[in-house]
């Protein structure tokens, strides 16, 4: 270097050119080292992005729902049933035993059919319901609450095929106003009836003029037959209009089957018909599979049914009902002035149509439009009691009863058991956003579908415990399992682990007896290589030991404390244990390398001062070592919350319910649960364990940040 | 403090505060120093001096038991103190500290408040009086209370390294020693603060036995009373004395030849 080295030997370092090539030489040879160390970051943040994306993808996205039995109709057979089986209600098939029964008594209500209303105006009263009168404009407006469009369906093609077809709705259509008012419905809508005469015509290639044309009977053969199948609602006026076309002039025979409106559309899409009788409008799943089947169906709203809700002529106070004031009148209610304070103190005499009264289902449909989740705890209850066996409501019962239960559990249980929701297919988050149209298609094929956007991980998921449907699965269980294992870990753990390293770090250096520090070196080492054993070895050791051997103890039996659900020591504190042995050697090691940090000047201060030497470790030492020893720790049980082989092997349950009460409960934790989940053949699960591993991320990462805040305080603290 | 007032003028030893008799170190069989006997002056500055490597070190913590710290260090031989061998079974190393107190080479307050820095050693002493009064005492007897009355509340280590150090001499002084050693305490300062520590310890003698190691020849001349000359024997290796007396003397005029070689800079 100096400069009698350099000059006369200059041969021995290179000069010049030589010089320049040589530093850039070891400059490219950094700039390659430099490349590679910046690629291996960038393959692993590639890797750590990829991790993330699977996981988010698979946690949002659309799924299909199918209900097995619709919620909806469970609502409605409650409610009627309740409306039946009330006190002081007749209830009967003949609307004449009904009138019988309100005609004179101030006390009394029911409902049926407008028409039949109409015929005994004299002695009964309407009530208006939600401030509306029943009448033709707010029937066909659907302002009235008890009216609803009739229909019937055929297509352009049948029409041109069949002129009969053709000309008895054209017949229809021509005298709706007469046949509707001598039915007993209203006619619908004039702007409706306007639609539908245009939409004849346009099927008939007739686009000029508004007017149907007069039906030519002399062109229509003989030979001409009409099948239409259908609701039973719309039955008496087909009915009519048929009677009145033959009597026109129409000689082909006529068949009408009452099977409902479905049964009525399954049997045109089919091709067994001509036409439908409809009470509701078609739907896309009907309107796709008569597509498949090459049929356009064509609407033609034809009426409006409507029912009238009556009292007696006699009954002053009952001018208006709300439907909700309706609903308590007719099922809960004993007295009117139950609903409504200002009504009589009156016992309410309700007479309604009988079960198997189409007007009845109506009537239910429109007044009982609660929801599932809106229902009352006990009338869910009743659901359960009514769907589902009595073991196995007993079995509920005796698990937990159903008076300590909540609404939403016990709406959990009726959505598991009785609805049977669940999820058909399920979308990633990319599907969801790129494949709208296959998605939404799929979901019209199949019945009682529904096309939901499901974030998988939501607040339920966390509160509710593991279930056998997907759907309703949470991670309830595994958390407070994987907090309460943790908690166990951590107790045992972090002290004897802090308490070993300070020995080792402190005391064993300073042992006089030879043998004595030859233990301490070869415990050093074991602790090193305890380390790298697999964790998989430790679930071995954990069940002989704290399973096995130890099982008064970790089950429980010797403190009286036992889980009467497991009585063996597959519990709680045996995994607290086995975690706690498998993270020890890292903190005795992590802590260790804190303590070492600590300067030696500083412990020789404190001796110096004649301070004992643990008055010097625990003033001195200690405090200055905490960041580090925290740092390690916090890492250490981040390990043990992610860890899954041992306690596979100590034998955590892969499905419990109930959560953990005790540490003598047996338990399942989030990485057993995703392992678990991750491992079963639908693929919803898959999607809840990806939400799981959300849940599992960000415990870890808060662990984390944690021990970076609290680290971060005591350093500041230091100097 | 009045505790060690009232000992002093009993003291069996009387001019003496330390006496080493045939006095021995080794780690583990290695022999670092061997066969010192000397006599300590009370209230005076005894400065050790010598090359590198030649155990002045070794013996000054063999004089509060510092030794102990590190494994495998023995000695063998009597120091004594109040007439009691330091080294007896019986006597506990922690009393031995907070009776003769020591300052580092390198200062190494610790990571605490100035005023927390010199009250720990008192409390884990025991001390029963009035803790400020204390801080202040030692503080000033430190020749530090004046730059520090106002922030004690400051981390030791926001001071600069010259008052770090008479900060490690507060926090020795106010466990209320009979004897401080200190070992290289200037190695690490600038000339200034250098003069200040040798001020503070002219100061400090009228109260205080002090016992001083150090490389700076003229530190020795200017400070101390009584000088030690080691050297490390070159056929075993181990340190040992070569010349005790009165610095004067042995700076004008040294009986033997290798020190006279030693402080003229002709060797080491």
């Amino acid at each position: 270097m100096s400069a009698e080295q350099s000059n006369p030997s200059e041969a021995l370092y290179p000069e010049g050119a030589g010089l320049e090539t040589f530093i850039t030489t070891r400059n490219r040879r950094g700039f390659v080292w430099r490349v590679i160390f910046i690629s291996a970051t960038i393959v692993a943040i590639i890797a750590l992005t990829a991790l993330i994306y699977n996981i988010v993808i698979g946690s949002f996205g659309y799924v299909a729902m199918q209900n097995k039995v619709d919620p909806a109709s469970l609502v409605l057979a409650v409610e009627e049933d309740r409306m039946l089986t009330n006190l002081n209600t007749l209830s009967s098939e003949d609307d004449k035993e009904l009138v019988k029964g309100i005609e004179g008594n101030p006390n009394a209500i029911g409902f049926f059919g407008y028409a039949y209303y109409q015929e005994n105006a004299d002695k009964l009263r309407a009530v208006s319901i939600n401030n509306t009168m029943p009448s033709a404009e707010t029937a066909a407006s659907g302002t009235y609450p008890f009216a609803r469009p009739l229909f019937i369906y055929t297509t352009a093609d049948i029409m041109a095929k069949k002129p009969a077809v053709a000309a008895y709705v054209n017949y229809y259509l021509s005298n709706l106003d007469e046949t509707v008012n001598e039915v007993g419905y209203f006619p619908a809508h004039p702007d409706a009836q306007a639609k539908t005469v245009q939409s004849w015509l346009a099927a008939n290639g007739l686009s000029q003029g508004n007017e149907l044309p007069t039906i030519d009977f002399e062109s229509l053969s003989d030979e001409d037959n009409l099948a239409i199948a259908g609701s039973s609602t719309v039955y008496p006026l087909s009915r009519k209009v048929a009677i009145d076309f033959r009597r026109a002039g129409f000689a082909g025979p006529v068949k009408i089957d009452n099977v409902g409106t479905t049964g009525g559309f399954r049997l045109f899409c089919d091709g067994e018909t001509d036409i439908v009788n409809a009470s509701r409008p078609i739907t896309r799943a009907e309107i796709e599979a008569c597509q498949k089947n090459k049929r356009e169906p064509l609407e033609f709203n034809v009426a409006t049914d409507a029912l009238a809700v009556v009292v007696s002529t006699e009954n002053d106070f009952l001018q208006n009902a709300t439907l909700d004031e309706l609903r308590d009148i007719l099922t809960v209610a004993e007295k009117w002035s139950d609903v409504n304070p200002a009504w009589p103190d009156t016992e309410i005499e309700r007479f309604i149509p009988g079960a198997d009264s189409g007007t009845l289902d109506f009537f239910a449909e429109t007044t009982f439009t609660r929801k599932l989740e809106d229902l009352p705890k006990d009338t869910l209850v009743a659901i359960l009691e009514a769907n589902l066996s009595t073991g196995l409501v007993r079995r509920y019962e005796s698990e937990k009863p159903f008076a300590e239960r909540t609404q939403e559990d016990v709406l959990n249980l009726v959505l598991e058991r009785v609805v049977e929701r669940r999820v058909v297919k399920s979308w990633s988050l990319i599907e969801s956003l790129f494949n709208r149209g296959e998605i939404e298609t799929f979901v019209e094929s199949i019945p009682q579908g529904e096309l939901e956007f499901r974030s998988w991980l939501h607040l339920g998921f966390l509160t509710t415990p593991q279930a056998t449907t997907p759907e309703l699965a949470g991670i309830r269980t595994a958390l407070l399992g994987t907090l309460w294992v943790i908690f166990i870990t951590m107790v045992v753990g972090l002290p004897i682990g802090v308490g070993g390293a300070i020995y080792l770090e402190e005391y064993a250096g300073s042992v006089g007896n030879p043998t004595l520090r030859q233990v301490n070196a070869i415990i050093q080492t074991n602790i090193n290589n305890l380390a790298g054993v697999p964790s998989i070895i430790y679930g071995m050791l954990g069940l002989a030991i704290f399973v096995r051997a130890f099982e008064p103890i970790t089950s429980g039996a010797l403190f009286g404390a036992t889980d009467p659900t497991t009585a063996n020591g597959r519990t709680i504190i045996s995994a607290g244990l086995t975690l706690a042995l498998l993270i020890l050697p890292l903190i005795i090691i992590n802590a260790q390398e804190a303590i070492r940090a600590v300067p030696q000047s500083l412990r020789q201060a404190g001796m110096a001062l004649g301070a004992t030497k643990w008055q010097t470790i625990w003033h001195h030492v200690l405090p200055n070592a905490i960041p580090g020893i925290l740092t390690g720790n916090i890492l250490a049980v981040s390990r043990a919350i992610g860890e899954t082989a041992p306690l596979v092997v100590i034998g955590a349950s892969t499905f419990i319910t109930v959560n953990p009460s005790s540490p003598f409960s047996k338990f399942t934790v989030l990485p057993i649960q995703i392992y678990q989940w991750t491992s079963r053949p639908q693929d919803e699960f898959r999607n809840i364990a990806a939400a799981a591993i959300i849940v599992l991320l960000i415990l870890l990462l808060t662990l984390n940040a944690s021990a970076v805040l609290l680290r971060n305080r005591y350093s500041r603290r230091m100097t | 403090m009045s505790d060690n007032d009232q000992q002093q003028p009993i003291s069996p030893n009387g001019r003496y505060a330390l006496q080493l008799n045939d006095v021995h170190c080794y780690y583990n069989s290695f022999r670092a120093v061997k066969d010192v006997s000397l006599k300590l002056e009370r209230q005076k500055i005894t400065a050790f001096i010598g090359p590198s490597g030649c155990g002045k070190s070794t013996m000054l913590r063999t004089l509060n038991r510092m030794n102990d710290l590190i494994p495998g260090a023995r000695v063998e031989g009597q120091v004594m103190f109040h007439g009691q061998n330091l080294y007896d079974p019986e006597v506990d190393p922690v009393e031995v500290r907070r009776r003769i107190g020591m300052v580092f080479q390198k200062p190494n307050p610790f990571p605490k408040s100035i005023y927390e820095n010199i009250a720990w050693g008192a409390r884990v002493n025991g001390y029963k009086g009035n803790m400020d009064e204390l801080i202040e005492h030692s503080l000033r007897q430190a020749a530090l209370w004046d730059e520090v009355k106002d922030k004690l509340d400051q981390s030791g280590l926001s001071l600069s390294g010259g008052q770090q150090q008479r900060l490690c001499i507060a926090r020795a002084i106010a466990t209320k020693p009979e004897i401080i050693l200190m070992d290289e305490p200037c190695s690490a300062l600038d000339p200034i603060a250098t003069l200040k520590i040798e001020d503070l310890m002219r100061e400090l003698v009228k109260n205080y036995t002090i016992i001083i190691v150090t490389h700076n020849m003229q530190q020795a001349a200017r400070a101390s009373d009584y000088t030690a000359y080691f050297l490390m024997d070159r056929d075993d290796r181990a340190g040992a004395l070569v010349e005790y007396g009165i610095t004067n003397e042995i700076f004008t005029n040294p009986k033997d030849q290798r020190t006279e070689d030693y402080i003229t800079g002709r060797f080491g």
